[in-house]
């Protein structure tokens, strides 16, 4: 029986997962800036990667159009009548917009939530590629004010944050990686959680630590509370699909489904401004 | 110059891992076409030219993602090592020993990831991991194997894997 590794090989190897494990824990996100190596490689490789995936999205398109014609048709219909309905719904809701502005008029209420700034949007160029984790490069970087934690949105719903930069790429990390955390509360009953990440190959998320008392029904909202966390307030997230009882019997988890379909995404939004928080206490006595 | 053509196929499945592989997601996962090279080439050359591959090939990948540099090195090192050493011993015109290796050989790759998670502190549920990550990882590259294994045995006798120096 030959042995598997020699005493001096063995030596070297453990020098190597050392050296190697560290280098792991320095490069974890959220460091401050990438290697100059790794923003050279991802800057140089980074025109090639969009390129690829542009002729890939293009081509995947004309292969499945003959088999979605039919298909296009009706969903056409459909969509028609929806749009119908969405436009009475958006004329209502600016209605209430207004209602809004002049309620908050009256009340002499700051508005404290409106972004103040600038958005840029980014086309994806590249996922991780591996099944452990969900994050995006995308093709804006410092060259276009993009910071690390910047907000990244999508029409549908929010989609993540930015973790590392380069000139001309930056990383954006999903709401579905585990390593994810989003202050966020159910809308209807406006109950805090916080949403996590289960593994970026499943699509589903996990708010947890909601109380167990709070009655959690199938189908409710789920948007960021802005509170303590890098992301700004309202933005919507998910729908709640389904909850169980942690283990600890103290809390409620429930699970959602995000809004945002992130195999099918390929333009983010992403907020450089400076998300504003409020700065002032309500002063004692004006409770409502 | 096989080493070159070995490190050209490398960059140019790297490009296609990290672009246009997503379009072929089944259940959220993709296949790992970098680590299935990596074992190819682990399963003809032996264990240490396996594990000398599999580290560059994760630390190219890693420095590409802007993740945790070394996580796919050490990875694809402990699987590329591990299918060397059957190199010697498996019969290596028959595609169903291909497959049994390129299976065990994933599942492995996957393993040390979790254990890498578990190491930086990132929690995945074991459960979630094996059912939804490990498995069907494993599963979707052992499907890929075909298309791999005639490059692979004809490249033994002549072509691309071959000794022949220029």
């Amino acid at each position: 029986m030959r042995r598997l590794v020699s005493a001096r090989n063995l030596v070297f190897l453990l020098i190597l997962v050392g050296f190697t494990v560290f280098a792991m824990h320095i490069t974890a996100p959220g460091r401050s800036n990438l290697t100059p190596i790794e923003s050279m490689l991802k800057d140089t490789l980074a025109p090639l990667q969009k390129g690829i995936l542009h002729l890939g999205t293009s081509a995947r398109g004309w292969i499945v159009f003959p088999f979605k014609m039919a298909f296009y048709s009706r969903e056409n219909k459909q969509l028609k009548e929806e749009v119908d309905k969405l436009k009475g719904q958006v004329r209502q809701i600016k209605e209430y917009e207004l209602e809004n502005e002049r309620l908050r008029k009256l009340l002499d209420y700051e508005n404290d939530n409106k972004l103040q700034g600038a958005a840029v949007v980014a086309s994806i160029i590249a996922r991780d590629p591996g099944n452990w984790f969900g994050t995006f490069t995308v093709s804006r970087g410092l060259a276009d004010s993009v910071k690390v934690d910047c907000t990244v949105t999508s029409p549908a719903g929010l989609v993540g944050r930015v973790i590392a930069v380069s000139n001309h790429t930056a990383e954006v990390l999903l709401v579905t990686d585990p390593r994810s955390g989003v202050g966020c509360i159910l809308q209807g009953s406006r109950t805090p959680g916080i949403l996590e990440g289960v593994a970026s190959g499943s699509g589903t998320l996990n708010l947890i630590h909601l109380p167990v008392a709070q009655d959690i029904k199938k189908g409710e909202v789920v948007i960021t509370s802005g509170v303590g966390s890098i992301f700004p307030k309202d933005i919507p997230v998910g729908e709640v699909e389904s909850f169980y009882k942690e283990s600890s019997g103290l809390f409620k988890t429930a699970v959602i489904k995000p809004y945002v379909d992130f195999n099918r995404l390929e333009e983010v939004i992403i907020l450089t401004g400076k998300v504003q928080f409020p700065e002032k206490l309500p002063a004692e006595g004006d409770n409502p | 110059m096989r080493v070159f053509t070995v490190l050209i196929i490398l960059l140019i499945t790297m490009l296609i891992q990290s672009t246009v592989l997503g379009f072929i997601r089944v259940g959220g996962v993709q296949p790992d076409l970098v680590l299935l090279i990596v074992i190819l080439n682990a399963f003809l050359r032996g264990s240490k030219e396996g594990a000398f591959l599999g580290f560059l090939a994760g630390l190219c990948q890693d420095v590409l993602s802007g993740n945790y540099i070394g996580f796919n090195a050490l990875a694809k090192m402990g699987s590329g090592y591990l299918v060397g050493l059957a190199e010697s011993k498996l019969f290596k015109d028959n595609i169903f020993v291909l497959f049994g290796v390129t299976f065990l050989a994933s599942v492995l790759c996957q393993i040390i990831y979790y254990l890498l998670l578990i190491i930086l502190g990132v929690m995945v549920t074991p459960f979630w991991a094996l059912l939804r990550i490990i498995l069907p990882v494993a599963f979707y590259n052992t499907l890929l194997v075909p298309i791999f294994f005639k490059l692979f045995y004809r490249s033994r006798i002549r072509g691309l894997f071959s000794e022949k120096e220029m």
